[in-house]
């Protein structure tokens, strides 16, 4: 049974004419790493929220169809009770940071719901430990660089050990060193934890390799799904504005002037090795 | 910003520092009630001095001075009012004093008291959590907003807004093209924070729990003492034995 599963969903925010989401379906297994991509105003954003009831809880609007995540109807439950089951991290880092310290922040959702102090202090260890940010526990939000908040928000969610979490866009605000190292936290997510990873990206370049699935969407509908080597080597994809890796490009390129690499690569490392190994021929 | 310093609080390890909140804000309110029980200048300037050692126990000299150097004009002004209308100098130098004790009681405790510290002092003194919760994050974002009025006077400058020169009036009205742009974003910003805020379960529950909670030590009960016999002594002195 799919962890994630929407049928039918249409979505139209208040006081706006055109629906967001058009008859929307969308299944995500359990322990899946899903990149979600496609071209500003595809409805990425709105997807997301679907995913932990922001809609329709928080954003008024008209929604009909049915979305299930984690065994919960999303229409009955409230966010709260959503939240403990899916983690969700937002673009801005400093925005979704409350506390004073970063132990706090990490210890926020989870005073919320009412834990014993024991347990609260046990977790709040464990998530700075996965997120690799042990260090700064003491530290307030804004001595933090924009790849350290966005760690102490993934710790965050994590304290609630969540069995989804969805990132939206949460690199756009960073430099890529920082977002690859962002990546790496949520990969191991995903491996170590078996958490079930919904990432919305349009870094493909530095995303693409650690995710399973890729789903690409254009005006409110899923367009493409698929493995991400099937997915960005469609040139239907392409033709939506989507950020191809460039590597993929490169080998459809030389292909196209008549190079075979024997494939096409998805990260620069495998790239490298085509290369080499045509080179060698 | 700057005239704010006097008030912002710094990490530090001192005895004053590790005072529970709570006693400490007894403290300051002791002090605060000491300099309105005595109008004598003798009094008076021996509670300003006594605030000495308690300002270099918390190693907070620097910032202390600088919130005194920034009162001075007020005090200025409460003595020479004084001296006009009470016409008498021990008085009005006592009234000046009497200001500056209580600035400097003030300055002290938002000092060396960390804002989640009083948060939490708030919480556990039951004010709904609401309260301390707006508090904590009012004091979270000021370096937030602070840092983009910067960006917005830069943005606005850059586009030939000019923000000096004029009278008064048009110098109010040259920040309008900077308020606007901050009053937008920072709501921006306040709807991200209550979509993050639903997300992290905020007001799942009534009874909220804490991963720290602040305990009375010794030391508490000790100044509690203090304060208790400091008081109830002054008092007699004042009022009963009228020796002042």
């Amino acid at each position: 049974m799919p962890i994630i599963d929407l049928k039918n969903v249409t979505y139209r925010y208040f006081d706006v004419e055109k629906p967001a989401l058009k008859d929307l379906d969308l299944e995500i297994d359990e322990g899946d790493f899903v990149i979600i991509t496609g071209p500003s105003g595809c409805g990425k954003t709105t997807i997301c929220r679907c995913f932990n009831g922001l809609i329709p809880h928080f954003y008024n609007g008209e929604l009909s169809g049915k979305i299930v995540v984690a065994g919960l109807d999303v229409k009955e439950t409230q966010t709260s009770v959503l939240s403990q089951h899916v983690g969700f991290v937002f673009q801005n880092p400093e925005n979704q940071l409350f506390a004073l310290s970063v132990e706090k922040d990490v210890a926020f959702s989870l005073e919320n719901i009412g834990l014993a102090r024991e347990e609260i202090v046990e977790r709040v260890e464990w998530a700075l430990e996965m997120t690799g940010i042990i260090e700064l526990r003491e530290k307030a939000p804004y001595e933090l660089s924009g790849g350290q908040q966005q760690r102490v928000a993934i710790a965050s969610v994590l304290a609630m050990k969540p069995e989804v979490v969805v990132l939206d866009e949460p690199t756009s605000f960073l430099d890529p060193l920082s977002a690859k190292r962002i990546f790496e936290v949520i990969s191991s997510l995903n491996k170590d934890l078996g958490i079930t990873v919904v990432l919305v990206e349009h870094r493909l370049d530095l995303a693409s390799e650690y995710a399973n699935e890729a789903v690409v969407m254009d005006e409110g509908k899923v367009s493409f799904v698929g493995t991400p080597r099937d997915v960005f080597n469609d040139r239907d994809v392409w033709a939506l504005g989507v950020g191809i890796p460039k590597v993929t490009r490169l080998g459809h390129y030389l292909k196209e002037r008549g190079i075979d690499l024997g494939g096409v690569a998805l990260t620069p490392s495998e790239a490298a090795d085509l290369i080499r190994g045509y080179m060698n021929r | 910003m700057k005239s704010l310093d006097g008030l912002r609080f710094r990490k530090r390890k001192t005895p004053i520092h590790r005072l529970d909140p709570r006693v400490k804000f007894l403290l300051i309110c002791a002090i605060f009630a000491l300099s309105i029980i005595f109008v004598d200048l003798m009094s008076i300037t021996i509670i300003f001095l006594a605030l000495v050692p308690l300002v270099l126990l918390a190693q907070v000299q620097g910032e202390w001075l600088r919130s005194l150097r920034a009162s001075a004009l007020l005090a200025a002004f409460i003595f020479v009012l004084n001296l006009i209308f009470v016409s008498d100098l021990y008085y009005a130098l006592a009234m000046a004093f009497r200001f500056l004790v209580i600035v400097s009681s003030f300055s002290i405790f938002f000092l060396t008291t960390s804002p989640d510290d009083l948060g939490l002092a708030l919480e556990q003194s039951h004010f709904p959590y609401e309260f301390s919760f707006a508090f904590t994050t009012a004091i979270r974002f000021v370096p937030e907003l602070a840092k983009e009025a910067q960006i917005i006077v830069d943005a606005q400058r850059s586009r030939g807004l000019e923000l000096e020169g004029g009278n008064i009036l048009k110098r109010i009205r040259n920040y309008i093209p900077i308020l606007i742009p901050l009053i937008v974003s920072a709501i921006r910003r306040s709807m991200e924070l209550a979509e993050a805020m639903e997300s992290r379960c905020f007001g799942a529950v009534k009874m909220r729990t804490s991963l720290h909670a602040l305990k009375i030590r010794s030391m508490d009960y000790l100044v509690i003492l203090m304060i208790v016999l400091v008081l109830a002594g002054s008092i007699y002195i004042r009022f009963y034995i009228h020796l002042l």
